[in-house]
């Protein structure tokens, strides 16, 4: 316990880093995710078919793979980047990935119905866009998009192996640092404590997730059946890594 | 700065990525064959509300749920040894994925359980079922039906989450093509590789959760 207070500052830096990362990778796979969400349902095949390559690679590649990728072929083809880039730069190709097919989903799930109407009413495809189709997938949108920042959080700690110090590299920072100084192994402590921070973090924004969904389950006048799966699609929204 | 793209030297480089994928494909097979167990056991001590084992397997649940993997792999590598609890590199690792994997399952597993009619319940109670008679005749063979493509795709997330062993140096796919780049500083030959691996992989698996998902919704065309 003493240990854990004596480098509450090391921790608290650590936190830091890892909402910025996680913070920033959100922003930008959101709008990535939107323009990509966007681009998988236009008319034109080849666009849809590049988005769905994009997506189908970073969703298969491992995370780890991918940020080790990113930080050192970089530098090969002349794109140095720091650690911190480099993560920034991985995650958000994975998010993204991730959030293009939330977003996808999200404006498949407005009633088909809902768009032949609009084109019956003479709508343009952008007005059918903007104010048919948009406006009714945000709502459907909003929770699968908090539950990514969750696993955005959780994956932040891979930039732990690049060398960036966020939370997770903090604790190994201290369990390294005592284990040279006083010789014995303080690594279940920390870890342990490294363990509780993530679970206590994740868990209120899981809880957020599930408050969000009930709300919106409310106001479109259903209630969201977590419990029973859908016997339907494999397409699944990556929840953790 | 100029770099050449050399196939020659992911030809050479092959039997030793080939070397590393067996290691992954082993842990991975161990892993999910194992996340399943634990996953159709702890869904089991769930679904019939077994006193105290109902809470651990709560918490185990959402604490895995709710962490990076990685640390989880740290606590079980670094820091059980100094609990008494030392594994092997091999086991530490075999013991973080199926604990994972294990979490996820139980969810998918008790999804299927409740999602199979209670009524079924009601009727193996009346018939005069034993519990573990009604776990054995009647939810398994409904409840998994429903569960085994959230299964499949947990296993392939397994199978992708095996790459985090290398940071404890396991010699999979991922440390064989680490270790290969820092020897030739051929990084970009060797992660191509490792990638075209991953995703013959993973999309093979896809695409056979698909086709089981299909197999299985056959007796549910018709409306239910």
């Amino acid at each position: 316990m003493d240990l854990i207070a004596k480098n509450m500052p090391l921790f608290l830096m650590g936190l830091e880093r890892t909402f910025q990362l996680a913070i920033a990778t959100l922003a930008l796979s959101a709008i990535l995710s939107v323009l990509m969400g966007i681009a998988s349902i236009v008319r034109w095949r080849l666009v849809r078919w590049l988005v769905l390559a994009y997506v189908e690679f970073f969703r298969g590649v491992p995370l780890v793979v991918n940020v080790l990728f990113v930080f050192f072929a970089g530098p090969l083809l002349g794109i140095s980047l720091g650690p911190f880039q480099a993560a920034i730069i991985s995650f958000t190709l994975w998010g993204s990935a991730n959030g293009a097919e939330i977003v996808r989903g999200g404006l498949n799930s407005v009633p088909k119905h809902q768009i032949t109407s609009a084109m019956a009413l003479g709508l343009k495809p952008w007005q059918i866009f903007c104010y048919i189709q948009a406006p009714q997938a945000l709502l459907p949108i909003l929770p699968p998009f908090t539950g990514l920042f969750t696993t955005l959080v959780q994956a932040t700690a891979l930039a732990s192996m690049v060398g960036l110090t966020e939370f997770f590299r903090a604790g190994q920072i201290i369990v390294e640092r005592e284990t040279m100084r006083t010789g014995d192994n303080p690594a279940y402590l920390i870890y342990g404590f490294v363990l509780l921070t993530y679970m206590v973090i994740c868990s209120a924004l899981t809880m957020f997730t599930r408050r969000l969904e009930l709300r919106i389950g409310q106001r479109r006048g259903k209630g969201v059946d977590r419990t029973r799966p859908q016997l339907g699609s494999s397409r699944r929204i990556e929840e953790s890594v | 700065m100029s770099y050449k793209f050399s196939f020659s030297y992911i030809e050479a480089s092959l039997p030793a990525l080939l070397q590393g994928l067996l290691m992954t494909l082993q842990v991975s097979v161990l892993s999910i064959a194992g996340a399943i167990c634990v996953g159709i056991i702890c869904a089991s001590i769930r679904i019939f509300n077994v006193p105290v084992l109902s809470h651990v397997v709560r918490a185990y649940v959402h604490v895995i749920r709710t962490t990076p993997i990685l640390t989880q792999l740290f606590f079980i590598f670094y820091g059980l040894p100094s609990l008494g609890l030392g594994l092997s590199l091999y086991w530490s690792a075999v013991l973080c994925l199926v604990l994972w994997g294990g979490a996820y399952n139980t969810e998918n597993v008790r999804g299927g359980f409740i999602a199979i009619n209670k009524g079924l319940n009601d009727a193996a109670r009346a018939l005069g079922l034993k519990r573990l008679q009604y776990l054995w005749a009647v939810a398994l063979p409904l409840g998994l039906r429903i569960s085994i493509p959230a299964m499949l795709n947990t296993s392939i997330s397994v199978l992708k989450n095996s790459s985090y062993m290398q940071v404890i140096g396991l010699a999979e796919l991922t440390y064989v093509a680490m270790e290969r780049s820092a020897m030739d500083f051929r990084t970009l030959e060797n992660f191509a590789a490792i990638c075209v691996l991953y995703l013959m992989l993973v999309w093979g698996l896809s695409f056979v959760v698909r086709r089981v998902e299909a197999q299985l919704h056959k007796p549910f065309r018709d409306g239910r």
